[in-house]
């Protein structure tokens, strides 16, 4: 298979269908930019079952997964809304016991992350030996001595996920993916997982890959899907395309504080829309739409 | 007259900007540590070198950022790294100053952003550490900023996101030496052999007030500082960065 020939280039109903299974443990990509709203909600749209999502820094794409019934588990470092406050998702599966979490610090789940990538089995860190944070998932943090020194470390288990859903800014049709700006932990995570699926602002020529290699941070061997998906981070941003819609999370933070308004809102975002083209032409500001158009490439 | 809310966020910034030294390498917490950081930078400390979670060194947000991933982090920044870099730079010991936040401290230096109340069934679920207990475990010395509130400075916290002066940390290698101080809008506390201590407060206010809402009898130094309330260059360049959140 040459690694710039076949296309994966698919629908993004297929690439749920055909990458994300009931059960899965699912890697979140993105951090601040880049978040893969567009996969979530076709994963809610397809009403998958019993995924796990795991990230560093978790955001209101657990809260609508979650509340549309997908989820039974987390594993995270920070959940919450960024930037506004705590999660009333995750407050309510908390008291209610419908999540199972699995918690660590953004360094600890990094780490698993990245021992996930790198096809070991563990990884040691001078964090988490102190405080409580270890104590409640001594499933994945064990005390471990350095062979060679005797330090005294904390080991964190890899993890490997099922499948990771990932939004960038370009790719070619066979799957070379170009991310610019903050990626936070997307590559460990991704490079952690079994299968890839990526949707993009822009499928571009390879050659013009080939002229910007250096920004390529996913090669198409290890990608199994692309799907173009103009605005598929909304309402979170990407560089130089177009920014945050901070008025779409604080309305989920009102809205999501009652379970009747967040239903109303999963009903009109999510199965309301029979696709992405048509959440876009609904709910993403005209204003966020012109950066988006044409070139995927910051200037 | 009580200070109002915007006053009280500029004064509980500017009792932390005020212990972070020029040329220093920080790691910065979203909220209030973040507006220590910028409003030091832009008074006595135009040097430091801004790192957060998200990868980003240099930083220098021209407005405050709502998150460690926002686009003002990025912008003008000197390198958008990734996360293990950033991490990797602070289990190396090369991090001078934390700067954290929580809902909850207590007279250790223990912070809690995890849970209110019985961990196994609690009352309020907080979002968790986030980069949090790394920052507390692993940088050199540790900033706290807490808004002079009631309930927030607990003899015990209800869960231990980020450690405090607990046992084990001297004796660990590569591990930070835990919170230096405690900034709060009113008052200044040290941990001069590993417990909370009153050493300061804003000249304006009286000690009364600088230990109100601490719950417990909290120690004071032999010498409690009088600290001069932010002048108004100061609220001037605050004003500049802290208006819209991006």
């Amino acid at each position: 298979m040459s690694s710039d020939g076949s296309s994966k280039l698919v629908g993004l109903p297929e690439a749920v269908r055909q990458n994300v299974r009931d059960g899965d443990l699912v890697f979140v990509g993105g951090f601040g930019q880049g978040v893969p709203f567009a996969i979530a909600r076709e994963i809610a749209r397809q009403g998958l079952s019993d995924l796990v999502l795991c990230r560093t820094g978790a955001d209101i794409l657990f809260d609508v997964l979650h509340a549309s019934g997908c989820v039974k588990g987390a594993i995270f470092g920070w959940l919450g809304n960024p930037g506004i406050g705590i999660s009333h998702v995750l407050r309510r599966a908390v008291a209610d016991g419908s999540v199972e979490i699995e918690e660590t610090s953004n360094f600890g789940l990094l780490l698993r992350l990245h021992a996930g990538a790198l096809g070991i089995p563990f990884l040691p860190t001078r964090s988490l030996g102190l405080g409580e944070i270890a104590n409640q998932a001594p499933g994945s943090h064990k005390p471990v001595l350095c062979p060679f020194t005797g330090e005294q470390m904390t080991a964190v288990s890899a993890l490997t996920p099922d499948v990771a859903i990932v939004h960038a800014h370009r790719a070619d049709k066979a799957g070379n993916v170009q991310l610019f700006g903050i990626a936070g932990d997307t590559l460990e995570g991704a490079n952690a997982a079994r299968r890839i699926v990526c949707t993009v602002e822009e499928i571009v020529d390879p050659a013009e890959i080939r002229r910007t290699a250096d920004r390529t941070i996913l090669p198409a061997a290890r990608v199994a899907a692309v799907c173009h998906t103009p605005l598929g981070a909304h309402p979170s941003y990407m560089t130089g395309l177009y920014d945050r819609d901070d008025d779409a999370y604080m309305a989920f933070d009102e809205l999501s504080r009652d379970v009747a308004q967040l239903r109303t809102f999963l009903e009109e975002t999510i199965h309301a829309c029979p696709d992405h083209a048509s959440y876009v032409s609904r709910f993403v500001p005209t204003a966020l739409r012109s950066g988006a158009r044409g070139a995927g490439v910051p200037a | 007259m009580s200070p109002s809310a915007t006053d009280r966020t500029l004064r509980l910034a500017w009792m932390a900007a005020r212990l972070i030294p020029d040329e220093c390498r920080v790691f910065v917490g979203i909220g209030a540590p973040c507006s220590a950081a910028m409003l030091a930078r832009r008074s006595h400390a135009a040097n430091i070198d801004m790192i957060f979670e998200s990868g980003v060194m240099g930083a220098d947000p021209p407005r405050l950022p709502l998150s460690t991933g926002s686009p003002s982090v990025a912008a003008g920044a000197l390198m958008v790294g990734s996360m293990l870099d950033v991490f990797a730079t602070l289990q190396r010991g090369e991090i001078d100053i934390g700067l954290l936040s929580g809902a909850q401290v207590d007279r250790l230096g223990n912070l809690n952003s995890t849970v209110i109340g019985d961990p196994s069934a609690p009352k309020l679920r907080l979002p968790g550490s986030g980069g949090a207990h790394d920052i507390a475990a692993l940088a050199r010395d540790v900033l706290i900023l807490m808004p002079h509130e009631p309930r927030r400075f607990v003899n015990q916290v209800d869960f231990v996101t980020s450690p405090g002066h607990v046992a084990g940390r001297s004796e660990a290698t590569g591990l930070g030496n835990g919170p230096k101080a405690v900034a709060t809008d009113r008052a200044l506390f040290g941990f001069p052999d590993g417990e909370m201590t009153l050493v300061g407060h804003y000249a304006d206010i009286e000690e009364d007030a600088a230990v109100e809402h601490v719950g417990w009898p909290v120690r004071k130094a032999d010498r409690v500082d009088l600290i001069d309330p932010p002048s108004a260059a100061i609220a001037t360049a605050f004003r500049s960065f802290s208006g819209d959140t991006t």
